[in-house]
């Protein structure tokens, strides 16, 4: 299926994928801007690895959906499994129910929306990018993260190493509110605001010999 | 004899101390263990005498051509010998180096791996077989990159530091690493240990085979493991699908890692293989999920010996480095100066301030390897193994050197008896047994 999807893709066609059987691997290393639309639930891994499409799902998807991808959007009608955009580069990922573990896990840009609730360890190690959760978020959250933002609406299990609260400024809070709109979100709820203390980011790297040669 | 000082409280032992009372954290060094542990010197082959006849060892054709990876993919990994260029980051390694050892690849018919970091444009030109690694990180990871990958190799674990992720020191992060790895500028970097998007065997089925559908099922997936619970890991490995597993044994270097790793964690390269290869046997896919070991390959002779333990190819990493000039004084360097060492006790890659322009960011230190030459010191240094090993394979009698097999071998001490499963030479005793 994935290489008549790639087919389809290169000639930038609009595709809809029909009883997709809650299979892995759908949608895989897409690389062209093109429209996809799955008419129910994926497994694993789905619209990973691409660069480029606009993919619709109407069902729930399972662990790493849109890992590493680099643009194009993915809106998701309902549930994520664990690591949902984990490692994206770029785009935007829409989870309109709940995102399970490790959401938005090593992001390296773009912006992961999740509707509902997200679990632990939620944005750990984010290197950049935007992780926006309008329910609650469970232990851990921003646990070792570089650069980044994660704002959360609701409840915080408890913040993870090293990650700390800012205030949120109006800009900001607007900017989040025009992002959940684009998505069909009519609430404006007040989000807590979470990125890096910054104090794991040097160890002292020379001894004492190297100090005295360099 | 009166030993000049206590064995236990050691120099060494005593400098370790003041050290870590001076820095108030973990030791962080380059290079590779310093442990003395069993080795392929502790092994020799038996060769012809009147059982067997040799073939000319100057003369007569011996196969030295390797296939990896064809338990599935379309497009196996085919190399003009069984040794390639393991993965070393562009970061903890110069532009000029990585572009050097992708052309001495491209020289010798071999392949070159990326490393944590990303693909460098410089290294894809030159290499013309690359293999694209998927760490944890994914730091610099591009599906374009992959999609022009000739081989794929998932990292789990890293030999000289198994069980963690990469370490990069800030005085290396610099601008275009960072916005390569998308990270702060700077920064003391280090990498994830764990993959972000899987965590035990089943899901890694399920990773392999995206990686698979991303690239048409075309080009290999290797499984990379730091060498500890070797037998379970390999068996694991190859349930979930890999076309090669690749051992990377306690032996292997790195250009950062902290010291209590590097001594004090993993198993040494022979036992690694034997172990390796023995479950790859009881799964009944030996021969068909290729088997590649590295750690400690300085010459022809280890690879020989690796190949007649049981592994397909080697991938070499120091060993490469060192063809390029490290350790070595040339015009221009002063290691005493600039890392405050003499050249052949250097192991501060992770300073940035390799003095011959290896494991540096800095573009003067990094003028001082030209790739031309240095691609071609590596690629004299390759074809000297690989002759190395074309000569001991015909001193056996043998015109391939993947038919070497234990039987070639015997063991120099006890030790090695019992990690090779090779008989002690002067016995038919396999120690351990």
């Amino acid at each position: 299926m994935n290489r008549r999807l790639k087919d389809l893709a290169s000639e930038g066609a609009d595709v809809t994928v029909v009883n997709p059987g809650a299979r892995h691997n759908t949608a895989v290393g897409l690389l062209h801007p093109c429209k996809i639309d799955i008419r129910g639930s994926v497994g694993y891994y789905s619209a990973s690895l691409m660069d480029g499409p606009e993919v619709t799902i109407d069902g729930n998807a399972g662990w790493g959906l849109g890992e590493n991808m680099m643009s194009g959007r993915i809106v998701l009608s309902r549930d994520a499994g664990a690591s949902a955009a984990s490692t994206i580069r770029g785009g935007e990922v829409f989870v309109g129910g709940n995102a399970g573990a490790r959401a938005g896990i090593s992001m390296k840009g773009g912006t992961l929306v999740v509707r509902g609730s997200a679990g632990f360890l939620t944005g750990f190690m984010m290197q950049k990018g935007r992780i926006i959760v309008c329910g609650d978020v469970g232990e851990a959250v921003g646990d070792s993260m570089y650069e980044g933002v994660i704002y959360v609406a609701g409840s915080i299990g408890s913040l993870g190493n090293d990650a700390v609260l800012e205030d949120v400024s109006e800009d900001e809070l607007l900017d989040v509110w025009g992002t959940l709109e684009s998505y069909g979100v009519e609430e404006r709820p007040v989000f807590a605001k979470i990125v890096s203390g910054r104090r794991l980011y040097h160890l002292d790297s020379l001894e004492r010999l190297e100090k005295s040669a360099i | 004899m009166v030993m000049p000082n206590s064995q236990v409280w050691s120099p060494w032992v005593i400098d370790d101390i003041h050290a870590k009372a001076e820095l108030g954290r973990y030791r962080i060094r380059g290079f590779s263990t310093f442990q003395k542990v069993t080795h392929f010197d502790d092994l020799t082959f038996l060769s012809t005498g009147l059982t067997r006849f040799p073939l000319e060892g100057y003369k007569e054709r011996c196969s030295t051509r390797t296939v990896l990876g064809a338990r599935y993919a379309e497009n196996p990994l085919a190399l003009d010998t069984p040794i390639y260029i393991t993965g070393m980051s562009y970061g903890a390694l110069s532009a000029n180096a990585k572009t050097a050892l992708g052309r001495a690849a491209t020289l010798t018919g071999t392949a070159s791996c990326t490393g944590d970091g990303g693909m460098l444009d410089r290294e894809r030109e030159a290499s013309e077989k690359l293999i694209y690694q998927v760490l944890p990180s994914r730091y610099g990871f591009d599906p374009r990159h992959l999609a022009q990958a000739q081989a794929i190799e998932i990292v789990v674990g890293q030999g000289a530091k198994p069980g963690t992720g990469g370490m990069l020191m800030g005085v290396k992060v610099l601008d275009e690493i960072a916005e390569m790895r998308d990270l702060p500028t700077g920064i003391d970097q280090r990498s994830p240990a764990r993959h972000p998007d899987w965590l035990g065997p089943d899901d890694l089925a399920i990773k392999i085979e995206q990686l698979r559908e991303a690239t048409d099922w075309s080009v290999p997936v290797h499984v990379k493991l730091g060498a500890c619970r070797v037998a379970d890991d390999v068996k694991l490995a190859a349930k979930a699908g890999a076309d090669a597993v690749v051992i990377d044994s306690m032996v292997a270097g790195t250009g950062a890692s902290a010291e209590v790793l590097l001594d004090h964690s993993g198993i040494p390269t022979v036992p690694a293989i034997v172990m390796a290869r023995e479950a790859l046997r009881e799964l009944g896919l030996y021969g068909k999920v290729s088997l590649i070991v590295s750690g400690g390959i300085r010459s022809g002779a280890d690879a020989a010996k690796a190949l007649a333990l049981g592994a397909d190819a080697v991938a070499i990493g120091i060993a490469a480095l060192i063809a390029l000039n490290c350790n070595r004084e040339i015009p221009g360097s002063d290691f005493m100066a600039e890392v405050g060492v003499p050249a052949g006790r250097c192991h501060h890659c992770q300073t940035g301030r390799c003095p011959v322009g290896i494991t540096t960011q800095d573009p003067d230190l990094m003028s001082r390897l030209d790739p031309d030459e240095g691609a071609e010191r590596v690629a004299n240094f390759i074809n000297s193994m690989t002759m190395e090993m074309a000569l001991l394979t015909r001193s056996l009698g043998k015109s391939d050197v993947h038919s070497l097999e234990p039987e070639d071998l015997a063991a120099l001490t006890v030790e090695a008896s019992a990690m090779s499963r090779i008989p002690l030479a002067g016995t038919n005793k396999v120690f351990g047994d």
